[in-house]
């Protein structure tokens, strides 16, 4: 509540000197007296006052003395209008008197709440004169009301009531389908008596991928590059109800503009290299593992994002219930090397898998067990690391895990799951009861790359993945000339890999462009315009999209550029209307005569 | 009738008029105020339309606003001899017209007879009238508030003419801020400094309030010419308009005064009609018009900005004044609200001119101020009184005393929130300054007056009562303050007091009336503080002997039955609910004090003045 505000004056408006306890300042006349006092370190108390909000003036304690024109009175610093000589006194016997008999009143009621507490201590109020009543959480500061109306605009909270019996509410007391969830009176509250709950499609809670409410404005990850901050319309408040605005306000660049939209460039290329990545295995259809149904249970993506110090629990590791886990168990090869999914390896699960036990191991020093096939730390350094995790009393199981499960005949400590695991070293089956599951999920092609093979004319190999030109003469190279691979685009591969395959790519490119022109295939088909009928087979049979009909003439052309000379269109024409350089009736002949040529010799 | 084109057409009108009324025709003015309502006058008129009828005698009978004096409801007024007839009964009419509206003769048994006994059958020679000085409810008695005519016919919207076509809107709020006129809501503000500023103010558009929410208990005169007569409201705030500069003006009228809606819209459409309101009025520039909007029953929206917030449409709240209303007011721009009281004041002022009015008044106190007169006093009722005349005048001339020959105790002027003055301030003037110097204050004009059984403490209590309830819990002050006063009056009221107590009690006043956003909050504590100035030996006498002196105060009280004046007619057994009273005939009676409820049913019953209360 105490952040330093800066006061930015407007050119035309004009500056006026006054004092404040003993201290004379300069401000912009008619800024509010609490801003000028907190700009100068002047410590006002306030339980109201937010400065994105219409100052509001009901806690009452920001009272401060104020001499203007001879006249004293008593008045409140946050909607207080500063002018040219006033006499303000912050902490007088009169205010400091006032200030303390508001907190008895306060204390009467709020006994238990923190911030009441607090002030109250500071003031050495101890003894309450007044009935004191049971402890209310809530101490009608208008903030949650007054952020709901006056900035998001949703109107879903009010006061009712008048006098004693004063309270917040939602219109009419009735459930309000007006709040968007947006969780902004939840965050103004000064004494938390407003709390999140889970509330469909609003909030998004731990379970769920993003773990946590996410702000409107984020950047996707820490690494992104650019690390530029992006609004999600769907929960900005302003994209709802028009209100809010305070990104643009708080803006030292003005950067925010909400007209921007989403828009397609069209960019004219001569060479594409496919980098779209992969997308982590969906482990919801492994019913044993109780993904999705147990909170206990997520993903390494997941865990990654709880791990991150930028995440919603700020880099900590809490369960779903908000304890420090004391067993955690991470479970390999989930939709990797199964026949059932996906036959391949994956590649990085085994070393990643080998980072969080380290990172869980020093940051909460739970009990972790890792349930592998058998290790894969093939690379630089990562056998060594491998040894060093295993120094760092992880235990290794090696069997895989066959069951995850919140149900035990014995019973279970609150909070605990159970992994059944044989473990095939010690030739027993082991039930772990554990705070946390990590399946380590395998690497699939990226949503949408089936589009992009179409569109791209690539093929992909039987795992999905896209196929490479040769794997050792031509790994970054595809079919269709002028269209590269890199990185889990072409396989799944860790990021020193996907750096080297990307900068091989990259040189593959320059390569071209160094060049500056492109060599075309000496041998492609041509269409005889005569013959033509426009019948259009050739389009449809055509892998490389080199034809395309003249619709003025009524006949195909071929692209020379595109056209890979592969002769499927040659043997495709109804009306012999194509031949291939090269290839026609006359030159095989005279070919097929000169291989006789020797034999009749 | 033809919308008046010019200000000429105006005046030719009331010549008219004038001409018209001033016929031979004998004139009964039947007040038709609350009081007289209640009272029936209802019957009254019908019987007298039905004997005028039987007769066939021509009369010209007028149903007017409030006259007055409730006390003596139904009132009758026979014009031009100005015969007043009090607590007249439907039984009377026959012999009301065949005498004095037939003949010229008086019936004295109704008129007013003062203590001696002596019959005093002329309206002004009344002594409360005679010691009254109406000047904004002068041309009440004499109009039917639903007749513009009537109105217009003494003189009415010739101010607004005068206005309209000699004055530029700066003269007239020079002419406003000499007349020295001062908020009569209860501020006391100067209302030609507010006009001045509000015409200053930079805004596209500009508004003219009427605040007609008058909410505190007892208090009727915003109600009275707002009944009685509205156009001379209206007329006001089209002068205030004009000076201001605003074409836009709303009324803000509590949902309780359902007849001053009907009396006020009434008066809408009639100016509307003739023209002296909409679009150019009386043929000139100015144009001007009234929207009216019903309060929904919060004592708070008679504060400004609570008013202001509510006319938006939101919650009717209060905001802190450091940024004046006249700057940014209702939808943000500028607005200029005055009380029924001071618009109604206006008109009167143009008409006499400035240097009549001032003669009026003291020093820093200009004109008459309205006040309603009530609690155990004589003469209930609403008057107009000087600004400057003392209490004692209002109390014992014009009130004519305290009721059933009681001790004066206290009066309580401004409402809830005013303070209570006791027998050695009647001779301080009423005025904004002395009042509020006092510890009291004018507010908007509610006197309440207090005999020897009152009990200061539970007044107080019912007072802050009232404003607890009244209170918007906006602010944390008003909200928990008022509270904590009135629970430490409860216990004092109990008897469970101590003189600690006392001092917490003074200290959360202090603060309360320190730190509260609005008037309501600010001014809450007068009672208690008041009291606590001119009466804390009653509270004393609460804490220490555990007595009440006004006997109000249940636990404090206990009634007795003095065997000597008793004489056994079992009256006070029968009424008694508890059965708390035991005794054979024609012998002694006992009161059970455990069972006894302290009702004081018995104590009214008993014929000889048997039982006491200690």
């Amino acid at each position: 509540m105490n952040e330093k505000t800066e006061i930015i004056a407007e050119p035309d408006v004009k500056m006026v000197t006054f004092t404040i306890d003993g201290k004379e300042v300069t401000a912009p006349d008619r800024t509010f007296l609490i801003k000028v006092a907190r700009e100068h370190n002047i410590e006002i108390p306030t339980l109201c006052y937010n400065e994105h909000l219409e100052p509001y003036g009901v806690c009452r304690m920001c009272i401060v003395e104020v001499t203007r024109n001879g006249r004293r009175r008593i008045v409140t610093a946050c909607n207080y209008p500063v002018t040219e000589g006033i006499v303000v006194e912050t902490r007088n016997e009169r205010i400091i008197n006032n200030r303390k008999l508001l907190l008895e009143m306060m204390m009467a009621r709020h006994s238990e709440v923190e911030v009441i507490r607090n002030l109250a201590k500071e003031y050495g109020v101890d003894t309450i004169r007044f009935k004191e009543q049971p402890s209310e959480e809530c101490i009608l500061c208008g903030l949650c009301v007054r952020v709901c109306n006056d900035l998001v605009g949703a109107h879903a909270l009010c006061f009712a009531q008048r006098g004693p019996e004063r309270y917040v509410t939602t219109p009419y007391d009735v459930e309000s389908d007006t709040c968007i969830g947006c969780g902004a009176c939840y965050h103004v509250c000064p004494t938390n008596h407003i709390k999140m709950e889970q509330m469909d499609g609003l909030s998004v809670v731990y379970g769920d991928v993003s773990l946590g409410p996410d702000k409107p404005i984020h950047i996707d990850f820490m690494q992104a590059v650019p690390a530029t901050p992006w609004i999600d319309q769907k929960s900005c408040i302003h994209f709802q109800t028009d209100g809010c605005g305070i990104c643009s306000e708080v803006c030292p660049t003005d950067a925010i503009h909400y007209d921007m939209k989403d828009e397609i460039v069209e960019v004219e290329a001569g060479n594409i290299i496919v980098t779209s990545g992969f997308k982590g295995f969906d482990p919801s259809p492994m019913y044993q593992f109780g993904y999705g149904r147990l909170p206990q249970v997520m993903t390494s993506i997941e865990f990654e994002k709880l791990s991150n110090a930028g995440g919603s629990t700020g880099g900590k590791l809490l369960t779903p219930d908000g304890r420090t886990p004391e067993a955690v168990a991470i479970v390999h090869c989930i939709g990797s090397r199964d026949k059932n999914y996906n036959e391949y390896c994956s590649r990085i699960c085994c070393m990643q898998s080998l980072k969080f036990s380290h990172l869980i191991r020093e940051k909460t020093g739970a009990e972790v067990y890792q349930c592998y096939i058998d290790m894969r730390c093939f690379g630089k350094g990562y056998e060594e690391f491998y040894s060093r995790v295993l120094s760092e009393d992880v235990h290794f199981i090696r069997g895989k895990v066959s069951e995850v499960t919140d149900f035990s005949p014995d019973g279970l400590p609150e909070g605990k799951v159970l992994i059944k695991v044989e473990d095939t070293l010690l030739g027993i089956v082991r039930e772990i009861p554990v705070d946390m599951v990590i399946l380590s999920v395998g690497i699939e092609p990226q949503v949408g790359a089936q589009d992009l093979k179409q569109k791209l004319r690539i093929s992909v190999s039987p795992d999905s993945f896209f196929l490479e030109r040769h794997p050792k003469l031509a790994p970054v190279a595809t079919a269709t000339e002028g269209v590269f691979i890199a990185g889990c685009a072409q396989g799944p591969k860790d990021i020193p890999d996907t750096v080297a395959q990307a900068n091989a790519a990259a040189a593959a490119v320059l390569q071209a462009i160094a060049q500056g022109e492109v060599m075309l295939e000496p041998i492609t088909a041509e269409v005889m315009e005569e013959q033509c009928t426009g019948c259009e087979t050739c389009l449809s049979v055509c892998p490389y999209e080199a034809i395309t009909k003249d619709e003025e003439k009524g006949i195909a052309v071929i692209n020379d550029a595109l056209c890979k000379g592969c002769g499927t269109c040659v043997a495709a024409c109804p009306s012999g209307a194509i031949k291939q350089w090269g290839f026609d009736r006359e030159q095989i002949i005279a070919e097929i005569d000169a291989v006789l040529a020797d034999i009749a010799v | 009738m033809n919308k008046f084109a010019s200000a000429e057409e105006l005046t030719r009108y009331q010549g008219e008029l004038k001409r018209k009324t001033n016929g031979a025709l004998k004139t009964i003015s039947l007040c038709g105020g609350t009081g007289c309502k209640a009272c029936g006058c209802n019957e009254i008129h019908t019987k007298l339309v039905e004997e005028l009828n039987l007769r066939e005698i021509r009369a010209d009978i007028k149903v007017t606003g409030c006259q007055g004096f409730c006390e003596m409801a139904p009132l009758i007024v026979i014009r031009p001899d100005d015969t007043l007839y009090i607590q007249v009964k439907p039984r009377d009419i026959p012999e009301i017209v065949e005498k004095s509206i037939a003949g010229n003769e008086i019936v004295d048994r109704l008129v007013y007879h003062d203590s001696d006994g002596k019959p005093i059958p002329k309206e002004s020679d009344v002594p409360f009238y005679k010691a009254q000085l109406r000047l904004v409810s002068k041309k009440t008695p004499y109009i039917d508030p639903m007749e513009i005519d009537d109105y217009i016919a003494l003189g009415g919207y010739s101010a607004l003419a005068k206005v309209l076509t000699s004055m530029s809107p700066e003269e007239v709020i020079s002419e406003v801020k000499k007349s020295g006129l001062r908020g009569r809501g209860g501020g006391g503000f100067p209302t030609g400094r507010k006009w001045e500023s509000c015409r200053k103010a930079e805004g596209e558009r500009k508004f003219v309030i009427c605040n007609a929410d008058e909410g505190d208990p007892g208090a009727f005169m915003d109600c009275a010419l707002l009944e009685g007569n509205p156009h001379q409201v209206l007329e006001g705030m089209l002068i205030g308009a004009y000076a201001i500069g605003s074409s836009e003006g709303f009324i803000y009228v509590r949902h309780e005064y359902p007849r001053a809606v009907q009396t006020f819209s009434n008066a809408l459409f009639q100016a509307g009609e003739y023209g002296l309101l909409g679009k150019n009025i009386l043929g000139t520039d100015f144009s001007f018009e009234v929207a009216i909007n019903r309060g929904g029953g919060a004592f708070v929206c008679g504060e400004s900005t609570a008013l202001m917030a509510s006319l938006e449409g939101r919650v009717g709240e209060p905001r802190a004044k450091y940024i004046h209303t006249v700057e940014h007011g209702l939808f943000n721009l500028p607005s200029n609200l005055n009380n029924v009281e001071t618009w109604a004041t206006v008109p009167a002022i143009i008409d006499m001119g400035v240097e009549e009015f001032t003669k009026i008044g003291n020093e820093k106190n200009k004109g008459t101020k309205m006040f309603s007169l009530v609690g155990k006093i004589k003469n209930t009722g609403l008057i107009e009184v000087p600004l400057g005349a003392t209490l004692r005048q209002v109390v014992f001339d014009i009130g004519g005393g305290i009721a059933k020959e009681k001790a004066f105790k206290a009066i309580q002027t401004g409402g809830p929130s005013g303070g209570l003055l006791p027998e050695g301030m009647l001779d301080l003037p009423v005025d904004f300054d002395k009042l509020w110097e006092a510890g009291s204050m004018m507010g908007s004009g509610g006197m309440i007056v207090m005999d020897e059984d009152n009990c200061v403490v539970n007044i107080s209590r019912y007072f802050l009562n009232f404003l607890k309830d009244e209170s918007c819990g906006k602010c944390l002050p008003c909200r928990e303050g008022i509270r904590y006063m009135m629970e430490i009056l409860e216990k004092i009221e109990k008897g469970e007091g101590t003189m600690e107590d006392l001092e917490t009690l003074e200290e959360i006043a202090h603060t309360v009336a320190d730190t509260s956003i609005c008037g309501l909050g600010k001014s809450a504590p007068n009672p208690v503080l008041s009291s606590l100035t001119y009466f804390k030996d009653e509270y004393i006498a609460h804490i220490k002997d555990k007595k009440c002196p006004g006997g109000i105060c249940k636990a404090l009280i206990n009634y007795y039955i003095l065997e000597d004046k008793c004489n056994g007619c079992g009256v006070c057994a029968k009424v008694c609910t508890m059965n708390a009273i035991t005794g054979k005939k024609d012998q002694v009676h006992r009161i059970d004090l455990d069972l006894c409820e302290k009702c004081g049913a018995c104590l009214e019953s008993c014929p000889t003045e048997a039982i006491v209360r200690r």
